[in-house]
């Protein structure tokens, strides 16, 4: 009997093509689906309206299709649960199936069915849905489908590793739960940006899938046949495989708005039979955009086309969800990371104590960076759940290391727990025979399902192996095992032969290296294929760490010379062995080659030279001898806001809680508030503090006496009417709540009125009135006047941005009749506010009174005389026009998205650490601040940034365009897009005038001057964009803010401003490509952020266009409301990461002020 | 008090400070055309080259050092929002 399997012996199989589309060409109303709950799940079409089903499924086998799919892309629990009807899974399928094998049984010739398994709606890699209820939503899919008669199981469109996996597992069981077999075909959707959604490559994909026993691996969905070649080229050169390819009619165009392929039938077949010949694909067919026709010609064309034999590399690799890691490194060894570890790191031992799960995470980070290319990981510590530990640190680690996992437990359920979460293809650490094969066996059933490699000991029932001959013997008995009986490929077979210390002087170990040495070249000798690992740094335990350097490095380079292929090793410590000097070298490899003689031993040696331990070893702060006071001011100074907990705890068995508050923490604050008045401490580090002291005041708390007042002072907070930011006036709140005042923070766009009636029935000691805009400036000094009619003296503190010292001190303060003050930042604040509790405010005004003002002193001796003219146009001469107006790509508006990682290539990073997150060098020398910046700026940035890549709280949006246009005096005329330069004038359509301020002096410009005159006859071209990182982003600070987690809010705020800004220069970039002007872009980033590049592009509110109104008819331009964006009635943006632009190409137009 | 004098070449404008003002405050009361951006210096809008006097101003900081050697600048040119005058300058804007 013809089978499907059989027939793709003999040549290529033809698959059919899209199904959705064919369904909605019937237009399914509400009644066809069988009402409002199940409106949309189109899989209920198989069983309301069959006879359409059936339609679709004879018109591919007419047209020539070998196979059809069965309509259940969406038939799994996951998906069928959002209709309400998840328990009908595995009888929806059955009827599925059922449907498409009645039809195909009415052809003469072998027509078969393929059961469609789709990628469902979330993300388990991502950790929207657990690995359990996603298995057993597939398994009951795939009962359905074996039972309605499928000839295969086609797992497609797959997106996500951790899918893929479980997907399989599930189809295996359900083959064996029915005993019926028949192939499983597994089939990725690369994107265009070369990865799964979830950013894993090919390579990953068929490293992890190779061992799970499918049959088929190929490609679907996303792109056209020609964006699929570089990773089918992958396929045809690695994959053991037949391989399958079912792309769209092309790449998707968004053309009015409407999804268009740009592949026909002919064009299609055309490309398919290229790309089939090219890369011996042995399944064709067609995904979105492809309909009968497509297949039909497709079938006309391919006659019997017979698969092209492919040459295959055979790859021993592992993955992680991103990569996939050769495990044959040239130069040899692989290294595997050794610090996630709880044996073997003591500080992962004391973060798993305190379940500081991001700082596990951080550890692995670190051996990312530092060079190692596996990661063992070993969350093993007694009295704790090692599965939950395995959990917690697995869900964070997948996701933000992109290196592979090896995992090290002696416990089968942790083990299973692991494999089930970890996407890529893991290497398990470890067998061994101590207990006989028992448990070697169970742990070898979980490699062989989950697909993983397996270290194994040479350890057997009479313990661990010494002598060389020994070693070999016991690894034959694993490969026998291994190899023989389970059938890994000899790649998958990691041997440890293990090594001893030599440090001990032991007789016994005195020539275990030796002996290890040799083991490895038996090994990889006799058994080809089969590699070696070692936990080098075993071979020195008991030394001190300047030896251990030094024997480390010398065990490993000898091991490697013998043929070892992974060494278990900390990277970082790794000395390059020419740097060893020669007579170390000599004195520690007699010491490895045992080579004592009657008077000399290498050992004693050794131990003598090395007594010093040269190694650097930092020297930390013990805060353990330190007094209970103390202790608690450096929790605080060091912003320890986890070790705070406990040393309040012990200090209240000591002292008085008003004593801690007063003499101890708050001391301690007015320490940090100094230091960083004096340049010494950085925001970022204030911010930890704040967040230590509030731990520690909320911990204190309930042990106050109820009567106790312990606040120094109460203030009312607001951001000004019209001004929507926050950050400053928070970051206030912060600095002085966490100093002991009692502060209410108002908000943001707070009219006086608001104020001053809270104050009515909240008596504060003083006020403080916060804007970032220009224009809060004069809306300060509005209330300032207001507050004075009223008859308010209450003391008044301004701050913020666009204010200056003499505007309040000398403008403001002459209109106002109480105390007013200028704080430059929030630590001024505090001095102030304490000032004012305390009586001191005239002393305060007196200070400031005697300081000159800067300006004071300044004199023009001779005024500028090079004075510009404006021409007959009434623009500036300076700016000469004639070179020729370039041509958009289109007229009007578009809109787009741009995915996180492109923005992240155009953030200004050091903008990022030094402006937005302060971390400014003040009094710090170049070497602590160049430390600062490496130790905590940078690893914080790389944290966020990959939490962002991560987590969706961004979502990037963008609409620009092009309009004619052109200059009249300081205005510019924006014509709709369809008027034409050849238009009369006065037939012109005029979308808008925006006007323009022009400079007083100078060169009197005005950013009309940059674009061709009314009067030259010609139209120019003005691109106009906006960009925005949603709402969701504004919601996510304010969440921070209201957790009181003070450094995120910060860190996050100020990252995503600047990436707010990156999206724009993204975006100009393109628009600059766009309209051919880019000739001139530096290809030095730093360069290209301070205009590096050809025009200029100017936002409202800064230099040039002060005034935010403009923004009001740029989103009219533009329609920003479609992405969300609206004006607030002070004219700034909303949601608050959003920011627009007018772009000028001319070459001469720059930045300027008015 | 002793002072200083600052020519700026766009517009030949000559300015007499007290040693130890800052460049923005000048530029500023001066109505000089030097554009400003985060007077922070780290967004580089108010790039300048010191045609004479470069010893008469302030020394760099690591940061706009830092900035500057980002840039790959010459060594004549500051960031005008980072300069204390200490002496006479001259001064070109490079922002056009």
């Amino acid at each position: 009997m013809t089978t499907i399997s059989t027939l793709m012996r003999e040549r290529v199989l033809l698959l059919d093509g899209g199904m959705g589309t064919q369904i909605l060409a019937n237009n399914p109303t509400v009644e066809d689906f069988g009402g409002k709950l199940a409106d949309g799940c189109v899989e209920l079409l198989n069983e309301r309206r069959p006879e359409w089903i059936r339609t679709i499924h004879a018109a591919y086998f007419d047209a020539g299709a070998d196979a059809v799919e069965t309509n259940t892309f969406g038939a799994n629990e996951v998906v069928l649960a959002e209709f309400g009807i998840a328990p009908r899974t595995r009888e929806m399928n059955l009827i599925a199936a059922r449907l498409a094998k009645e039809v195909a049984r009415q052809y003469d010739t072998p027509k078969f069915v393929i059961g469609s398994v789709g990628p469902g709606t979330k993300l388990l890699s991502l950790g929207q849905i657990e690995v359990k209820a996603l298995y057993h939503s597939y398994y009951e899919q795939m009962l359905g489908l074996l039972e309605g008669g499928s000839d295969a199981i086609l797992i497609e469109t797959c997106q996500d590793l951790g899918q893929m996996k479980t997907s399989i597992r599930a189809a295996k069981a359900a083959m064996e739960e029915l005993k019926i077999k028949i192939p499983i075909w597994a089939q990725a959707t690369v994107e265009t940006s070369g990865t799964l959604l979830v950013g894993t490559d090919i390579a990953s994909v068929l490293t992890t899938l190779e061992r799970l026993g499918i049959d088929v691996l190929g490609m679907n969905c996303a792109t056209g046949p020609d964006e699929m070649h570089a990773h089918l080229a992958h396929l045809a050169e690695n994959s053991p495989l037949p391989i399958s390819c079912l792309p769209n009619a092309g790449l998707p165009a968004n053309v009015g708005g409407q999804v268009v392929y740009p592949l026909g039938p002919d064009g299609f077949a055309d490309r398919v039979l290229h790309t089939a010949n090219e890369f011996g694909l042995n399944i064709i067919g067609g995904c979105c955009g492809t309909t009968p026709e497509h297949i039909r010609v497709l079938a006309g064309r391919m006659g019997a086309l017979k698969s092209r034999p492919r040459e295959v590399k055979s790859e021993r690799s592992v993955s992680s969800l991103y990569q996939s890691v050769t495990l044959l490194q040239e130069p040899a060894p692989l290294i595997v990371g050794e610090r996630t570890n709880a044996n073997g790191s003591k500080k992962f031992r004391d973060m798993l104590a305190t379940e500081d799960y991001d700082g596990l995470v951080g550890i692995a980070r670190e051996q990312q960076r530092e060079g190692a290319h596996v990661l063992d990981v070993c969350v093993a510590y007694v009295g704790r759940d090692e599965v939950r530990d395995m959990e917690e640190f697995l869900r964070r680690a997948i996701t933000q290391t992109t290196l592979p996992l090896m995992i090290d437990s002696t416990e089968v359920n942790v083990l299973e727990r692991a494999l089930q979460m970890a996407p890529g293809k893991c290497v398990v650490n470890s067998i061994n025979f101590e207990d006989g094969e028992g448990k070697a066996r169970k742990i070898l059933d979980l490699c062989r399902d989950y697909g993983a490699a397996v270290v194994a000991l040479t350890i057997d029932e009479e313990g661990m192996s010494k002598s060389r001959e020994r070693k070999v013997a016991v690894a034959q008995r694993l490969h026998d095992l291994v190899v023989g009986e389970y059938g890994f490929p000899p790649s998958d077979l990691i041997i440890d032969p293990l090594t001893f210390t030599l440090g001990s002087g032991d007789e016994e170990f005195r020539r275990s290296a030796v002996e290890t040495l040799d083991a490895i070249r038996d090994i990889k000798a006799k058994f080809p294929g089969v590699l070696t690992i070692l936990g080098v740094s075993n071979v020195s335990f008991g030394l001190n760490p300047g030896t251990r350097h030094v024997l480390n490095a010398l065990m490993l380079y000898h091991a490697v010379q013998a043929g070892l292929d992974l060494a278990i090793f900390n990277s970082s410590k790794v000395i390059p062995v020419a740097k060893i000097p020669s007579e170390e070298r000599r004195m520690v490899d007699d010491l490895i080659f045992d080579r004592r003689s009657e008077n000399y031993d290498p050992l004693k040696q050794v131990l003598a030279t090395f007594t010093t331990g040269r190694a650097a070893m930092t020297a930390k702060v013990d805060t353990a001898n330190l007094s209970t006071e103390a202790r608690l001011q450096a929790d605080i100074i060091d912003g320890e806001k986890g070790a705070i907990l406990g040393h309040v705890d012990d200090a209240l068995k000591e002292f008085e809680p008003l004593h801690i508050i007063n003499n101890v923490l708050l001391e301690a604050m007015k320490i940090v508030g100094e230091r960083f008045g004096a340049g010494e401490m950085q925001l970022p580090f204030v911010l930890e503090s704040a967040e230590a002291m509030k731990a520690a005041i909320a911990r204190i708390e309930p042990h106050l006496p109820k009567d106790s007042n312990t606040k120094k002072g109460r203030i009312l907070l607001a951001t000004v009417k019209g001004d929507v930011h926050d950050i400053g006036k928070n970051l206030v709140d912060i600095i002085l709540t966490n100093n002991g005042f009692e502060v209410k923070n108002l908000g943001i766009k707070q009219p006086i009125e608001d104020i001053l009636k809270e104050l009515e029935s909240w008596p504060a000691d003083a006020i403080g009135l916060s804007g970032l805009l220009v224009k809060s400036t004069v809306v300060m000094r509005e209330n300032l006047i207001l507050m004075k009619e009223k008859g308010h003296g209450i003391p008044v503190i301004l701050g913020g941005a666009a204010l200056t010292r003499d505007y309040v001190e000398k403008d403001c303060r002459a209109i106002y009749g109480g105390p007013l003050l200028y704080a430059a930042d929030a630590f001024e604040g505090l001095s102030q506010i304490r000032a004012i509790s305390e009586g001191r405010v005239d002393e305060l005004i007196k200070a400031s009174e005697s300081v000159p003002s800067e300006a004071s002193g300044i004199t023009i001796l001779r005024s500028g005389g090079k004075a510009v003219s404006l021409n007959a146009d009434g623009q500036s001469s300076w700016v000469r026009h004639g070179v020729e107006t370039p041509a958009p790509p289109f007229w009007g508006v578009r809109e787009v998205n741009h995915p996180l990682p492109e923005l992240f290539e155009f953030l200004d990073e050091f903008v990022v650490l030094r402006n937005r997150w302060g971390f400014t060098q003040g009094k710090l020398s170049d070497e602590a601040f160049e430390a600062t910046l490496k130790d905590k700026a940078e690893p914080v940035l790389a944290r966020w940034k990959e939490r962002l890549i991560n987590e969706d709280i961004l979502q990037p949006k963008a609409r620009y365009g092009y309009f004619p246009a052109c200059a009249h005096g300081d205005e510019l005329v924006v014509y709709a897009p369809d008027t034409a330069a050849s238009t009369e004038p006065s037939e012109r359509t005029i979308l808008r005038r925006l006007p323009f301020p022009r400079q007083a002096t100078g060169r009197r410009l005005s950013i009309a001057d940059f674009f061709l005159p009314e009067s030259s006859g010609n139209l120019d071209v003005l691109a106009l964009q906006v960009v925005t990182l949603g709402q969701r982003a504004a919601d996510f600070a304010a969440q921070l803010y209201q957790a009181d987690a003070y450094g995120d809010y910060f860190y996050f705020h100020g990252l995503t401003t600047e990436l707010t800004e990156a999206y724009a220069e993204r975006l100009h970039a393109q628009v600059r490509r766009e309209l051919d002007v880019h000739h001139r872009d530096a290809e030095n980033l730093r360069q290209l952020f301070s205009q590096g590049y050809q025009g200029s592009r100017y936002s409202y509110g800064y230099p040039a266009c002060p005034d935010l109104e403009g923004n009001g008819p740029v989103l009219d331009l533009l329609e920003g409301q479609r992405i969300g964006i609206h004006m607030t009635d002070s004219f700034q943006m909303d949601p608050e990461y959003t920011t627009s632009a007018l772009i000028a190409w001319h070459p001469q137009a720059r930045y300027f002020s008015i | 008090m002793s002072t200083a004098t600052v020519h700026f070449l766009l517009e030949d404008l000559l300015v007499q400070a007290p040693i130890g003002t800052s460049l923005q405050a000048i530029a500023d009361t001066s109505g000089a055309d030097i554009t400003f951006g985060c007077r922070n210096g780290s967004c580089g809008t108010c790039r300048i080259r010191v045609t004479k006097g470069l010893d008469n101003c302030s020394e760099m900081n690591t940061e706009e050092r830092d900035f500057l050697k980002g840039l790959e600048v010459g060594s004549d040119e500051r960031l005008a929002c980072r300069v204390n005058v200490m002496g006479d300058i001259e001064v070109d804007y490079l922002g056009l």
